[in-house]
């Protein structure tokens, strides 16, 4: 008997520790490990389908993909980095890479990519990708945000139909969700997509907050939350929000199809909705700009974006990689799965949906005219998009949103202060 | 038998019972016919009586789950790391309750309540720095980082004490003055005379373990490694929500374990039982 | 005690037996204790590339000043306020019924004990669909049935007042069939005489309840509330799954402050800090329930 249990325990164990290591060159074949994140489902068929279509064309190399749940995807790579465990190539929330490049977690990328592809991106691609005079992470695609609508809802309604240069200010987009809702059986017109919670309350509202002059923290070269997460523009497009919300306006959304059953009529949403409205709307589907609360309309930017860690002893084929990703057909074959923005000019010229007169055109424009604000440029992001995140979730069940401001501010300054400013610590030189 | 009851008193207690069950019985069946509806009709009707009728009923949230996530690797998973975790938590942790139990030895004392202390130190209490080591360590989604720490057990080693210190010494000394080992004593003579502790114990872990969120959502990363309970938290919030493929999730996670405690019951209920006997 | 002395050559195979679990307990529960008492006093983060600094007790401080983290011992308290008493009764109500011996009383049992091998994480997330808002919601519309048409439907995860006492109800399903079964057990255990006597003295049945079977059930009843507190000071898996420690707090525990913490902050100190007033804590009310314990036992 204990020489069987000895036995057994000795099996277990080689089962055990034999799973853990799985790295490095093995038999010629050069290996990437990828990490992404596990978006939309064709989103993830797609990034699946082109690995296979790299591996089977660099029969020399073997990319394998790990996706992992958006959730807590920066909490895990965090974890990893401590580790030294990161992979070799990393996908992340755009915002999120000043973090990491502060921690040294990354290699620059301006010298390992083709010129003329780096000529061929999207400037809000550049402008996100760049820290510290160097190019660190380049995405497949930016994101678009703006607002879905219901034609005939709103023709029926007698509602006129925005444009980026005559948007609906707030005040009379107040008066439309007012008209909506009298003709709404459950008085709910509008989607903002709460369930999402997390990153979309940052990336989705802070523009609300910019179009009305406030901001989540001062961008100049010191970072400070006090004196703009707190000052009275920015409490005043929360106040709107959250008097949306409180009047019973804003459906919950908690089966994620408000606006595709029809329970409302304006949905605020991103890229990666459009396939399924348009799927369930067709025609009676419209791209509209997001209202104006002072300083002109102002758009989210940003998306998943692709990285090298300095954790990659390969980071030339990394590279190869990353490029392929960024092939035109690549960029569109991801771009047609999740509806975004390619990353790429000479994509969105081939692109129905992006090529001038496309159906979601508005989203280049709106990258491209300036509508869009980058999410703060600086390694204290994670936790401004915390206390952002939390301090809306306060709001939007009620609380005050002056209070909540000013101690959302209070942390954020106090996490900048304890990072001693975040001191730029490597000179480019060393890695 | 209890004296006996009064026949109003019956009918009170059996109204009773059956209120309560029918409150107990409520989302469990919720569960299984909604797992059986198209997915927009679950949400709609989930309040409703129709949400109980399962009309229509069919597999298509079961395909689903399968085409959709990698179900079965997941119940691998959970299924290997939970019974590692209890095979060998049972030889650990009994092996040295019977040392503690059974054996003179120096210090034997002094460590046995160092064991009590640690009893009070539920997982949640070590979690961070748990898991900032094994961080460290790089052991994180391994299967590893979810079985080792978690093989001894102070709480088992309890009961195992427990239940050795009340065995009859005279089992033991007839092999002792034949020169049998330790060991041997222990697997020949102790393990056949110890099976209800030895059920209880597995039964208490294999429910703490099969159930466990908190560790294995801090410690896996990917897919390859993620037990159950982590993996439907992750396959809720996997865009696009569809009620039905989460409730044939559940169903599916389920099944197996109830089915063995219903084919097991009374040993289920002795181990639990157990636990609290000695209070 | 017996002397060791004669006895002594058992220490090497005992050292054999108790090494596994001693060195593991050792590794997995008492290091990495000690490690957090020891980085509660630093700075120590996630990633910093800043250096390591004693920062004596700032982070005890901050915790002690964060609302956030006030509000989660409130809702630890009054978790344990409301769940430890009723999800006894609940138990013991159970228990009765089920212990006069009536037919079919196995299935019962087997009912109110199901939700038991129910993994947490599966009972949040089907709940969550129980408590669906508007009035298609199961939960909305058995409120509306038994007030007769008064309710208004509610966001009941979203709802400041409501989602911390719809987190209890699920835990108090959930977790009800495991203390019935400690204290079914408990009732079996009493002798039957005790309760006999009682009864040929003339004490009625409600007499009998308090002044036989309670004061024969106090252990097990002690320690099916010992574990249900430290369990309500545990919480966390339907928090981080049904709502975040939202609305507004409302939910919020120490162990979800804790988890997010290291989690979306990288503050591992601060957590530690956090580690160790949770362990205090769990130290408190399981001193209360020994010192109980020992009570009864002078008393007796």
């Amino acid at each position: 008997m204990p020489v069987q249990t000895t036995l057994c325990l000795a099996t277990l164990l080689l089962f055990i520790s034999g799973c853990t290591d799985s790295n490095g060159i093995q038999g010629g074949v050069t290996s990437l490990e990828v990490w992404a994140h596990a978006g939309q489902e064709s989103e993830r068929n797609t990034l699946k389908s082109q690995i296979n279509r790299y591996n089977t064309e660099h029969p020399d190399s073997s990319v394998h993909l790990t996706l992992i749940p958006e959730g807590s995807y920066n909490a895990q790579v965090q974890a990893a980095a401590v580790a030294g465990d990161l992979p070799d190539l990393l996908e992340f929330d755009g915002p999120f890479l000043y973090a990491y490049v502060w921690q040294g977690r990354l290699q620059p990328l301006d010298e390992l990519l083709p010129k003329a592809l780096i000529s061929d991106l999207l400037p809000s691609i550049l402008q996100q990708g760049s820290y510290q005079d160097r190019l660190w992470s380049i995405g497949a695609f930016d994101s678009g945000l703006g607002l879905y609508a219901n034609r005939s809802r709103l023709v029926h309604t007698g509602i006129r139909i925005p444009t980026l240069d005559n948007p609906w200010a707030v005040d009379e987009f107040n008066t439309i969700l007012e008209r909506l809702v009298r003709d709404d059986p459950d008085g709910q017109v509008l989607d903002l997509k709460l369930n999402y919670a997390g990153e979309w309350y940052t990336y989705a509202f802070s523009p609300l907050i910019q179009s009305a002059g406030g901001d989540l923290v001062s961008r100049r070269k010191k970072v400070a939350a006090k004196g703009m997460l707190n000052r009275s523009e920015t409490a005043a497009a929360l106040h709107t929000l959250q008097h949306w919300i409180e009047a019973g306006w804003v459906d919950p959304n908690i089966d994620d199809a408000a606006f595709t059953t029809g329970r409302v009529a304006l949905a605020m949403g991103g890229h990666w909705n459009y396939s399924r409205y348009r799927e369930s709307l067709g025609k009676d589907l419209l791209l509209l700009p997001l209202p104006d609360f002072g300083q002109g309309p102002k758009t989210g930017q940003g998306s998943w974006s692709w990285a090298i860690t300095s954790n990659c002893d390969k980071p030339e084929e990394a590279a190869r990689f990353l490029s392929f990703l960024l092939r035109p057909e690549e960029v569109l074959a991801m771009t047609d799965a999740n509806g975004a923005v390619p990353a790429t000019i000479s994509a969105i010229d081939r692109s129905p949906r992006y090529q001038a007169g496309g159906p979601l055109r508005l989203f280049v424009d709106q990258l491209k005219g300036g509508y869009a604000v980058p999410r703060p440029r600086t390694p204290a992001y994670p936790v401004i998009t915390a206390e952002f995140q939390q301090a809306f979730e306060r709001i939007r069940s009620g609380s005050d949103v002056q209070a909540v401001l000013d101690e959302a501010a209070g942390v954020i300054d106090l996490e900048i202060e304890d990072n001693r400013g975040y001191p730029w610590l490597f000179t480019t030189e060393e890695r | 038998m209890r004296p006996q009851r009064s026949r109003p008193g019956m009918i009170l207690s059996y109204a009773l019972l059956s209120v309560l069950a029918l409150l107990f019985l409520t989302p469990v069946v919720m569960m299984l016919t909604g797992s059986l509806k198209p997915d927009e009709r679950v949400l709609t009707e989930a309040g409703t009586l129709a949400g109980f009728i399962p009309d229509q009923a069919s597999l298509q949230n079961y395909t689903d789950v399968f085409t959709r996530t990698d179900f079965l690797g997941f119940l691998i998973n959970s299924l290997f790391i939970t019974s590692t975790i209890v095979i060998c938590g049972l030889l650990v942790n009994a092996l040295a309750a019977y040392a503690f139990a059974r054996l003179h030895w120096r210090g034997r004392d002094l460590l046995f309540n160092l064991v009590l202390a640690l009893m009070i130190l539920p997982l949640e209490a070590i979690a961070i720095p748990l898991f900032y080591g094994v961080s460290l360590l790089g052991l994180r989604d391994t299967y590893l980082a979810q079985i080792l720490p978690f093989i001894a057990n102070a709480f088992s080693i309890y009961l195992f004490y427990s239940f050795f210190i009340g065995l009859p010494r005279e089992l033991e000394e007839a092999a002792r003055l034949d020169g049998a080992s330790t060991l041997r004593i222990f697997f020949s003579i102790i393990l056949p005379n110890s099976k209800p502790v030895f059920a209880s114990v597995a039964i208490l872990s294999f429910l703490m373990w099969w159930g466990a969120y908190l560790w294995p959502l801090m410690v896996t990363i990917g897919p390859e490694v993620r037990p159950l309970p982590v993996a439907i938290a992750a396959f809720y919030t996997l865009p696009p929500l569809q009620w039905g493929d989460i409730l044939a999730f559940g169903v599916m996670m389920v099944a197996p374990v109830l089915l063995v405690f219903l084919l097991f019951q009374r040993w289920f209920v002795r181990g639990v039982a157990a636990s609290g006997i000695k209070g | 005690m017996r002397p060791v002395s004669r006895l002594n050559d058992q220490t090497p195979s005992a050292l054999l037996l108790v090494g596994p679990a001693l060195i593991g307990l050792l590794l997995f529960v008492l290091l990495p204790f000690l490690f957090a008492l020891l980085t509660a006093f630093t700075n120590l983060r996630l990633g910093s590339p800043l250096p390591l600094e004693f920062v004596e007790l700032k982070q005890f401080t901050r915790i002690f000043n964060d609302p956030a983290f006030l509000q989660a011992l409130v809702n630890n308290l009054l978790f344990a306020l409301v769940v430890v008493p009723i999800q006894t009764a609940l138990a013991l109500g159970l228990a009765l019924l089920l212990n006069q011996g009536l037919r079919g009383t196995a299935i019962y049992r087997t009912l109110f004990f199901m939700p038991v091998v129910f993994p947490m994480s599966l009972v949040a997330v089907v709940w969550i669909l129980i408590y669906a808002p508007g009035p298609n919601g199961m939960m909305n519309n058995l409120l509306d049935l038994l007030s007769f048409g008064q309710w208004q439907p509610r966001d009941f995860l979203r709802d400041p007042l409501l989602a911390l006492p719809a987190i209890m109800l699920l835990s108090i399903w959930q977790g009800a069939g495991f203390q019935m079964v400690i204290l079914l057990a408990g009732l079996q255990a009493i002798p039957q005489e005790l309760d006999e006597a009682a009864a040929l003295d003339g004490a009625g049945r409600w007499q009998r309840f308090l002044h036989v079977t309670l004061p024969q059930l106090r252990n097990p009843l002690i320690f099916v509330m010992l574990i249900t507190t430290i369990l309500a000071f545990r919480l966390f898996d339907q928090v981080q799954i049904m709502t975040r420690g939202g609305p507004n707090n409302a939910t919020t525990t120490v162990m979800y402050e804790m988890v997010e913490t290291v989690f979306t902050r990288q503050q591992v100190a601060r957590a530690s800090a956090m580690t160790v007033v949770f362990f205090l804590l769990v130290l408190v009310v399981t001193w209360l329930q020994r010192r109980l314990v020992r009570q009864i036992r002078e008393v007796e």
